[in-house]
């Protein structure tokens, strides 16, 4: 590839980033032509997004809404009974 | 009635109240990260624990709820730590495999990324997936590690995590970089693995 284009190793970097912050444009000019040359490239962002959306707090949201997980009943009582028992030994 | 209500949210519980008001809450919060309920439940009793003992310096600047939350996040991020730590101590070949190794000199890949096939959906719900995934989170190094838990599985603003861990945005940019390299062959190796391997470009 020629010298004056990102290479991968720069590339991957700057996708990396770009799932933190803005890049700017010629960063993302760059990235979108690689891109579209770069099979291997393509195949990293795919996967960073993939592992994104595993991974990312917008999945656990979802799951946090589920009113169905509740604390175990012996869970419970265990920590209700550990906290008394916490709070007898201070007073 | 409202104000009410906003005054009975904010003004604080007794203690003995906790569990009931906001056991559940925080088991949710953390079984969707940590996805094991008995660590789950060990975390939320060590949470409230550790609320007890510090319940006097509790301003009452947040909402309880804030403040419990708050209290729960370390005790995530110091349950992942403690993974950490294990792996660490079993597992010799840590970040084995950093970003400069993926690469030749030119800059041009040298270990190839295999393609997946992946349902992200469907993923998520089979449990040995998830095994994998945790196995990998955990053989992160722990500076890796934190930077990418409390980005992820906290959901925390760069700009946040940079302030916990003491250092510039730029290395923190670094540490994600390095800790998604590391994360995504790990998974490669560990699950895509059967996928064909591709030679050719």
């Amino acid at each position: 590839m020629n010298h004056w284009m990102f290479n991968c190793r720069k590339v991957t970097r700057m996708v990396s980033d770009s799932l933190d912050h803005k890049l700017p444009l010629y960063q993302r000019f760059g990235i979108r032509i690689h891109l579209m040359m770069c099979k291997f490239c393509s195949r990293y962002r795919n996967q960073l997004l993939l592992m994104r959306k595993i991974i990312g707090p917008k999945m656990m949201d979802k799951k946090e809404t589920d009113l169905s997980i509740k604390l175990s009943s012996k869970a419970r009582e265990r920590i209700k009974r550990l906290m008394q028992n916490s709070r007898n030994e201070v007073s | 009635m409202n104000d009410i209500r906003s005054i009975s949210e904010k003004s604080p519980v007794n203690p003995d109240k906790w569990v009931g008001r906001y056991g559940d809450y925080l088991y949710r919060y953390t079984l969707v990260r940590v996805r094991d309920v008995a660590a789950a439940e060990d975390i939320v009793q060590e949470t409230f624990l550790a609320a007890l003992n510090s319940y006097k310096n509790y301003q009452g600047r947040s909402s309880e709820k804030t403040w419990l939350t708050g209290i729960l996040k370390h005790k995530i991020i110091d349950y992942f730590r403690n993974k950490t730590k294990e792996a660490l101590y079993h597992d010799t070949n840590t970040l084995s495999f950093a970003p400069e190794d993926f690469f030749n000199r030119k800059g041009q890949w040298k270990i190839k990324p295999v393609k997946w096939n992946a349902d992200p959906q469907k993923l998520i719900e089979q449990q040995e997936f998830m095994k994998v995934l945790h196995d990998c989170l955990s053989q992160l190094s722990q500076r890796h590690a934190n930077a990418f838990i409390l980005r992820k599985i906290i959901g925390e603003k760069v700009k946040e995590i940079c302030k916990t861990l003491d250092i510039t945005p730029t290395n923190c940019w670094v540490i994600l970089y390095r800790a998604r390299m590391y994360l995504r062959r790990c998974l490669e190796k560990s699950w895509f693995a059967d996928e064909t391997y591709e030679e050719t470009s």
